[in-house]
């Protein structure tokens, strides 16, 4: 019946969608091609060069620590995808199968507002959490359990870890939230009718139709994380920087806006082709089980 | 059950770095460490007495109004084309206005920056802050606007019409009473998460720097802490107290349209 | 009677997709009038191009003598209730009926409140001024929906399916009410329904629909009686087919039937076959009947055996096998004191009469 819906009602939504559509394009798209352009070209102090050259990639792939920044940045961004999606899904699936509908949206509402309050501030408290003389350290030496500081819970990669998967747990609920919700209930019912364990159920019928849900969620995750530049340089210490603090450091310290761009570029297209790589083969997994 | 003990200690370790807030903000020390020393309110004296700050609060301020106002518009037509009928291309044009989620922060406020200072060769300003926040926040404003355009039926501007209104007087008196609350919770997401952005203001800040921003110049000196631990008291109240009054307003819309609650803004 | 609304050669094109193929038809002042057929057959279309909100691709579109091409749907003399209602959840029931008294400026508050309370009155919801819309039920809705509409004094009220919402006692229940509000209210009712049982019950007339053009027009006896083809035939009621062979036509028609024998028909049971060959001969269930133990009748009967049996309290539809044919002929009884119900697999005798024969192509 939708197809025969007016043709003039399918122009006016058209029409409606031009100002957000165009603002994106203008806003998004249009910089984004000119930042791939500027990673061609080259920059002395103010001055832009604007003959194609290969330069910074050369440059990029040549030089050992943007290699070594970019594979850090990428085994933290996995971790933290890992961890926070694996710590997610739990809480997800309690809130959908355990939680009665009315108060449902209470629990979401009280999961997600951490998230909305300010992010500075949030990664600054861990790094007061984990410190030194932090609210962890010295707590733990008040109550007498250790005598040192714990050292190996700050200013390095593991209190990136730990405070960037605190940062998008909500991130990764949600989307598995909604797809464990779109799940028929009667499906479930039916599995277990027909002699499968609560267990089973779970990996045979309820995993695989939440899928969806989780790549979505580990995609939410992963990809903004390779871009997070406020947590290494607050937790980070020497060993803990990222790709995203290099880039930082090229277009507003070194003033060498091209060869950030090319950074940016080539984190980009690291992370597009992983996460590609990550749907497809969930792809064929999901297939193969059918 | 072990499933709620899990969540409910997952929402203690989701709460835990907040709780703190309040701990050392009225604590009398220039540490933040244990033990706790007295009882202050000198650190949200400070808050008071510091005119540089007041200058950022301004700043920010008008930056996330005018962003909330604007995402929201944008927000608006999309939500509302979405819930009209197919045009070419719909799935993949709706994907990519939405795709501003799933873009690190840091690479939009490289882009916009080269964009701007390299090849316009504009200066920077609170408006180019605000064209970033809006590119960013308009996929969440459309989020929310989805849930409430779509729970309307497409008859009621027909009816309306049918009755003596013109099109866009039917949009008036049915469709905007109806998606208000959706519209008042979009304003105040876009405020909140303008008003907490950091990275996209740190690159794009002309000469005044925004609130986040200016918290990030004083964590360099150790003697401030306490006084940013105030300010985050403070910011992380008014952020709850505001996603409270949109969570409110969103399920008394739905009341209103008669229609049941099916969990978030999702 | 005056014709209020004529359609003439009206075309609608969706792209590629022909919606209405050259329509054209009149409705009178008065009348209760019906679009039925199946899904997908452009009667919704139809009477959305009559309420506005679709334009016509070619074709002329006029009420009360004036064409209504480029006049939107606001500044039209109809009025629509919708499949859905539409009633507006964030008003009250009396601000949902005032809806369209707004752009009054010739009336008072007084003067719209009582009309308000002249129109809940009308559709049996007195009292209910106060409370709010979304709360009510779907019979009640749709009552609003009705004086909301009805209050704007149109000339023609348009139902898109009205009754298709409701469970089948509020169904039977709206029917009649829509039928005495019609009569009271005495303007032009259009009505578009896939059920042909309610559109036979309300209308005076009907426009069965098929594929975006009128199969036949006619009131609801006519169609019943004489479908013009076997489509309609087909889509009104219940109808037996069997084979035949027409041997002769001139002004009475000879024909063999799969069955039945030979017997002849008179012209007007011929809507569309008029020469001789293969055809196909459609007979009511209710004007077969079965021959009982200890009865006698003076027409003409054929034997057969009793197939499937469904009883309904009021009727007994009996599927019959006769000799010669393969596909049993469904025959509705009225349940008598002193019939029997008979078995499956019983001997039956079944009564027929010419007469009530109709020949299809």
């Amino acid at each position: 019946m939708l197809k025969r819906r007016n043709i003039s009602e399918s122009q006016r939504s058209a029409l409606l969608i031009s100002p957000p559509f165009l603002y994106a394009l203008v806003l998004m798209a249009f910089p984004l091609a000119a930042i791939f352009l500027f990673s061609f070209w080259t920059q002395d102090f103010m001055d832009v060069d604007t003959t194609f050259t290969l330069d910074n990639y050369r440059e990029i792939f040549e030089k050992p620590i943007y290699g070594a920044l970019l594979q850090r940045s990428l085994f933290v961004s996995t971790c933290v995808t890992v961890v926070t999606v694996i710590l997610a899904f739990p809480v997800a699936y309690f809130v959908s199968f355990h939680v009665r509908a009315e108060r449902k949206s209470l629990w979401l509402f009280l999961i997600t507002i951490p998230f909305w309050t300010s992010y500075l501030i949030r990664v600054f408290l861990w790094k007061v959490i984990l410190g030194f003389n932090g609210v962890i350290n010295t707590g733990l030496i008040n109550i007498g359990l250790i005598e040192e500081p714990l050292t190996f819970i700050l200013y390095n990669v593991n209190a990136v870890i730990i405070t960037l998967a605190h940062a998008f747990a909500p991130f990764a609920i949600l989307p598995i939230f909604v797809a464990l919700e779109k799940i028929d209930r009667s499906l479930l019912e039916a599995a277990q009718d027909l002699g499968e364990s609560k267990m089973m159920t779970f990996f045979r019928v309820t995993l695989p139709l939440a899928m969806p849900g989780v790549v979505a969620a580990v995609l939410i995750v992963f990809i903004p994380t390779i871009g997070d530049y406020v947590t290494p340089e607050l937790m980070g210490g020497a060993g803990g920087k990222l790709i995203a603090n290099m880039i930082q450091t090229q277009f507003l310290a070194l003033n060498n806006a091209p060869l950030g761009a090319a950074l940016a570029i080539v984190a980009m297209v690291c992370v597009t082709a992983i996460a590609l790589v990550f749907v497809l083969l969930n792809r064929r997994w999901l297939r193969g089980r059918s | 059950m072990s499933l709620r003990i899990y969540a409910i200690a997952y929402l203690i370790f989701l709460y835990a770095p907040i709780a703190l807030l309040p701990v050392f903000a009225f604590n009398d020390a220039t540490i933040i460490a244990f033990p706790l020393s007295g009882f202050t309110t000198n650190w949200f004296g400070e808050l008071w007495t510091n005119t540089s700050l007041h200058t950022a609060v301004k700043n920010s301020v008008f930056i996330a109004v005018m962003t909330a106002i604007l995402s929201t518009l944008l927000g608006v037509c999309a939500a509302r084309a979405g819930a009209m009928a197919h045009f070419p291309l719909k799935a993949g044009i709706m994907g990519f206005i939405m795709l501003p989620l799933v873009l690190p922060e840091i690479i939009v406020a490289v882009s916009l920056l080269v964009v701007v200072v390299q090849i316009f060769d504009l200066g920077l300003s609170n408006w180019t802050i605000i064209s970033a926040h809006v590119l960013i926040c308009t996929p969440f404003c459309i989020a929310i606007l989805n849930g409430a355009f779509q729970n309307l039926d497409p008859s009621m501007e027909e009816a309306a019409m049918d009755l003596g209104e013109t099109r866009f007087g039917a949009f008036r008196s049915v469709t905007l009473p109806l998606v208000m609350p959706g519209i008042i919770s979009s304003m105040l997401i876009a405020f909140t998460i303008s008003l907490d952005e950091f990275i996209i203001a740190f690159f794009l800040s002309g000469v005044s720097p925004t609130m986040p921003v200016y918290i990030w110049g004083l964590l360099r000196f150790p003697a401030s802490l306490p006084v940013v631990m105030a300010l985050g008291t403070i910011l992380v109240a008014l952020s709850i107290l505001l996603l409270t009054i949109a969570e409110i307003l969103r399920r008394r819309g739905m009341a209103r349209a008669g229609v049941a609650d099916k969990g978030g803004f999702l | 009677m005056t014709a209020l609304i004529t359609l003439e050669g009206v075309n609608k094109h969706y792209g590629d997709y022909h919606a209405l193929r050259d329509i054209d038809l009149t409705i009178d002042e008065g009348e209760f009038f019906s679009l039925l057929g199946p899904s997908g057959c452009g009667k919704t279309t139809l009477l959305r191009t009559i309420a506005g909100f679709e334009s016509v691709s070619s074709g002329l579109v006029a009420i009360s003598g004036k064409d209504m091409a480029g006049v939107p749907a606001n500044l039209r003399p109809t009025n629509m209730v919708f499949q859905s209602y539409a009633i507006f959840p964030h008003l009250s029931v009396a601000d949902n009926v005032a809806f369209g008294l707004r752009k009054r400026t010739d009336l008072n508050k007084q003067a719209k409140e009582a009309l308000v309370a002249d129109a809940l009155d009308m559709v049996g919801l007195d009292g209910y001024g106060k409370r709010a819309a979304h709360a009510l039920s779907g019979g009640q809705r749709q009552r609003v929906a009705l004086a909301r509409a009805l209050i704007l004094k149109p000339k023609v009220l348009l139902l898109d399916e009205p009754l298709s919402a409701l469970d089948k006692k509020m169904r039977e229940q709206m029917q009649v009410e829509l039928m005495r509000l019609q009569r009271h209210v005495g303007i032009t009712f259009i009505l578009v329904t896939h059920d042909q049982e309610e559109a036979l019950v309300m209308s005076d007339r009907i426009a069965v629909m098929f594929e975006g053009h009128i199969g036949q027009l006619a009131d609801a006896e006519t169609l019943y009686r004489r479908p013009r083809n076997r489509q309609v035939a087909e889509f009104i009621g219940k109808m037996n087919f069997l084979e035949a062979d027409v041997t002769a036509m001139g002004d009475t028609i000879s024909l063999q039937v799969q069955g039945l024998g030979g017997l002849q028909i008179t012209p007007e049971q011929s809507p569309e076959v008029s020469e001789a060959g293969q055809a196909v001969v459609g007979i009511r269930p209710e004007t077969l009947g079965i021959l009982f133990e200890g009865e006698t009748t003076d027409r003409k009967l054929a034997e057969g055996v009793v197939d499937e049996v469904v009883y309904y309290g009021d009727m007994t539809y009996y599927d019959v096998r006769i000799t010669g044919v393969e596909r049993p002929l469904n025959i509705a009884m009225k349940n008598i004191i002193g019939q029997p119900v008979l078995d499956v697999g019983a001997p039956a005798q079944v009564i027929w009469d010419e007469r009530s024969l109709v020949l299809l192509k």
